[in-house]
């Protein structure tokens, strides 16, 4: 399966094995929740401790589910895009399975305790050799497959995908610098620097370019503005990087970094706002599609997370702001609206639309795709809303003077909200990850494909 | 390769450069700050501990910094306190407490058994229980968490409660009553408290409009009933609920004298509250200013300070 030459070999495996580390990120989310709740738990068992699940939670959604399904869903927009094959399917497929072993390895290094202690750069150096790899063999391809290619323009999709694989490896490679040691702050500096980027550029740039994509392609509307997208693309290449500080802004770093890093996260205003004008506006006029149109459904909701998600950086990246909310739950939620609400949501659109037209045949049942939506959906608005309320009432609290550790208690409504929330995203997930299962093993569809078009391939 | 794409892709080289090089490199060129009195060269059996500390993830609940605004956490940290330490651990999330002076709030026993189980000690936390740990690993995490700090918060001994306040009295140097602590005070408080209370002690500053709990207006009546010491106490401990930070982190002992110095001589039989106050219009905000001032100019103004009658213990002071 791994050594295969087949169109869109390596697309597939990429989405699919995903799909798995998603089942696999929340499973060790919703542990972590759980925990909160009852912290005993874990008593007596290292690899079942909140503070060893965590950064395994965080590493397997973010490089496994995260990172894997946007790749997959590259490797596909790429060739239709420049209506060329991609440059070197077997390549692509040798690199789904190192950055599959990569990230099984990482999960158990993290539990057993093995960690950098860097936050998103845990994992130990063999793992980050095997991802860094696997990041610059992407590159070549994607950019062989771009210079190679048969049509003249580049879409704005392509933008975005070409300068992510320009720019990631290198932001992986500063983050994992462990040969170079740097001491105090300034390790501090770097790793936020890295900390963001892999974030803003990486998971952003990645998610809106496939955003581009599936709009107008869902709705079958032409994208409303060309010349705005190729705005959003400048201003986000350029403000997104220095902003890294802005999540050690209280902290004693150099004031003009702070400074940098304020600035310019509050510029981001820019490209977020074209970026969704652009989306909305293409949508203008077609908003009924929403009601039959499942994989659009996905996409738009994450594109309203989007807006929330952004609304809120720059507003917390300004120092008052980011006095009152800073350590507190309210970060887990918008770190969560905006890996999960957003991009998350922006990959289940794609790999409904994509994964029937790789395989050439329907996706397995609506009725399941249906109740992925609406689980997670709902699951992830009760998950974001208790963080968020949590997160308030917690530097309300600290406030008035009122010491952190008394939010033990305070805080145990909110807590057990969050791990309803997750149980019912797990569940919705479960539910996604039979339904591409059924897909892959060509169980005969539940539906017709009128009940769903966009989820089964044209016919031709 | 299309010679369209040539230029782009060279600005998008460039940029991304220049910004490599101001956010990464640029800070490691320029900040170096010097060692503190409190960064801590640990041990190697702290160091071990420092391990376990990264080993069992307990930065992702405990930060290393406190800032102005917290409270308990005592004293502030500096740059130069971090600079033995990688990789850092300053933390984003305060799900438990700031440990950046830990070392000497607890003994060695309330560490073990709060690791062991942490609601022992502290009932309904949430931290995870670390009874796994081996006996000399547990030794080594006890050690690292008792030198963090290099236990900066017995050496400062911070005051909590206004009848401690006493003592602090007694090695008291500054002779709060002299013309010379006043004038030096005043050049602290335009520093430190002139944005929110504005230049003249009326509450007024710039920052106060944005504020909903306004900052204090030092002519108010009830500001006579103040001695020395609740003076001194609410700058050090500032005022939980508002803006007003604990100066007891920020400033010595010695400037809090001086301020409390300076605020004794403000004018407070006079009421030069801005009337319209509450209702403030920020598009007259200046004028209503200029009204203020003038009134204010009409009065005797603080800015030059005598004080009344000799100074009382003169030669006490410094
Ligand atoms: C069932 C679903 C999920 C549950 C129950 C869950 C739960 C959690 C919990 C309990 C934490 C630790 C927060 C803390 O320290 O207080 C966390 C952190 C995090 N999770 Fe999730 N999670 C889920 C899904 C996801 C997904 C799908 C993603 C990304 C695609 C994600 C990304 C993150 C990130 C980035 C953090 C770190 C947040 C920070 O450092 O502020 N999570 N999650
Ligand atoms: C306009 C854009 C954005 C700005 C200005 C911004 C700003 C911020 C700031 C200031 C923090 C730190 C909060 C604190 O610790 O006090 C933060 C945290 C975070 N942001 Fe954003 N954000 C933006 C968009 C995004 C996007 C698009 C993503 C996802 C790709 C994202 C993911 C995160 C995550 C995961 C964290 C938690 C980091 C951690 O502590 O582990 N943000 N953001």
């Amino acid at each position: 399966m791994f050594f295969s030459d087949k169109e869109n070999s390596a697309s597939r495996n990429f989405i699919v094995t995903a799909v798995f580390w998603l089942v696999i990120g929340m499973t060790l989310g919703l542990t972590g929740a759980i925990e909160f709740t009852a912290p005993d738990l874990s008593t007596g068992v290292p690899w079942l401790t909140f503070s060893r699940i965590r950064p395994a939670h965080v590493n397997t959604v973010a490089f496994g589910w995260l990172s894997m399904a946007n790749i997959g869903i590259v490797l596909y927009i790429v060739p239709t895009l420049t209506r060329s094959k991609l440059f070197n399917e077997k390549l692509a497929n040798f690199v789904c399975l190192v950055w599959n072993l990569a990230i099984f390895g990482g999960i158990l290094c993290l539990v057993n305790g093995y960690s950098e202690g860097r936050e998103y750069a845990e994992f130990p150096v063999p793992i980050d050799v095997m991802v860094l790899t696997g990041l610059l063999t992407l590159s070549y391809v994607v950019y062989m497959t771009a210079i190679t290619r048969t049509v003249k323009k580049l879409y704005v999709s392509l933008w975005y995908i070409l300068g992510t694989f320009f720019w990631m490896p290198l932001v992986y490679f500063i983050g994992n610098r462990t040969f170079v040691r740097l001491e105090g702050l300034n390790d501090g500096i770097v790793n936020w620097f890295y900390g963001h980027n892999i974030l803003g550029m990486w998971f952003t740039t990645l998610g809106v370019g496939i955003a581009y994509y599936m709009i107008p392609k869902l709705s079958g509307r032409p994208l409303w503005s060309h010349s705005l997208s190729m705005l959003g693309f400048w201003t986000i290449a350029f403000f997104y990087a220095p902003t890294g500080t802005h999540h050690i802004l209280q902290s004693p770093v150099p004031e003009w970094l702070k400074a940098l890093a304020v600035v310019f996260s509050v510029a981001l205003v820019i490209p977020v706002i074209t970026v969704l004008t652009n989306f909305f506006m293409t949508m203008k006029g077609n908003w009924w599609q929403l009601a039959n149109n499942l994989p659009l459904r996905f996409v738009l909701t994450g594109a309203f997370f989007y807006f929330i998600t952004c609304i809120q950086g720059p507003f917390q990246a300004t120092r008052s702001i980011n006095w009152y909310l800073h350590f507190t739950q309210w970060v887990v939620g918008h770190a969560h609206v905006a890996l999960l609400g957003t991009f998350t949501f922006f990959d289940f659109g794609a790999i409904y639309y994509i994964l029937p037209r790789i395989l050439n045949r329907q996706f397995y049942s609506v009725g399941l795709a249906r109740a992925h939506y609406w689980l997670t959906l709902i699951g992830f608005l009760i998950f974001f809303s208790s963080m968020t309320i949590g997160g308030l009432v917690q530097s309300a609290g600290w406030h008035a003077g009122i010491p952190v550790n008394q939010w033990g208690i305070e805080m145990v409504p909110y807590w057990i909200l969050r791990a309803m929330g997750g149980s019912l995203m797990w569940f919705g997930n479960v539910l996604f990850l039979l339904n591409v299962i059924q897909t892959m093993r060509a169980v005969k569809p539940l539906d017709s494909p009128d009940v769903e078009p966009a989820m089964a391939p044209a016919k031709s | 390769m299309n010679k369209n794409y040539l230029l782009p892709g060279i600005v998008v080289l460039l940029s991304f450069s220049m910004i490599i090089f101001s956010t990464v490199l640029l800070p490691n060129f320029i900040f170096k700050p010097a060692p503190s009195e409190f960064a801590v060269k640990y041990t190697p059996l702290e160091a071990k501990g420092r391990k376990i500390y990264l080993r069992e993830g307990c930065v992702y609940c405990h930060s290393q910094f406190v800032r102005p605004q917290d409270r308990d956490f005592g004293p502030l940290v500096m740059a130069g306190d971090y600079v033995y330490e990688t990789p850092n651990v300053l933390g984003t999330i305060r799900t438990g407490p700031d440990l950046s002076n830990e070392g000497g709030k607890h003994p060695d026993a309330w560490h073990i058994a709060h690791f062991k189980n942490p609601r022992t000690t502290t009932p309904g936390s949430v931290m995870p229980p670390f009874v796994y740990l081996k006996d000399e690993e547990m030794k080594a995490l006890v050690a690292y968490v008792q030198s963090l700090g290099k236990k900066r918060i017995v050496k400062y001994n911070r005051i909590y409660h206004p009848d401690e306040l006493e003592k602090v009295l007694e090695k008291r140097k500054v002779n709060v009553d002299s013309s010379a602590a006043a004038n030096a005070g005043r050049g602290i408080f335009q520093q430190n408290c002139a944005t929110c209370h504005g230049t003249h002690g009326l509450g007024n500053g710039p920052n106060a409009i944005a504020i909903a709990k306004k900052p204090a207006n030092f002519s108010r009546p009830f500001f006579k009933d103040y001695d020395d010491v609740t003076w001194f106490w609410r700058i050090t401990e500032g005022v939980p609920g508002t803006r007003m930070p604990q100066w007891g982190k920020l400033l010595t002992e010695e400037q809090r004298w001086y301020l409390v110095a300076f605020l004794k001589t403000l004018p407070r039989e006079n009421e030069v509250y801005p009337k319209a106050y509450e209702t403030l219009d920020p598009e007259r905000w200046n004028e209503q200013q200029k009204i203020s001032a003038a009134e204010l100019n009409s009065q005797k103004p603080a800015m030059i300070i005598e004080t009344k009658g000799p100074p009382p213990g003169a030669g006490g002071g410094h």
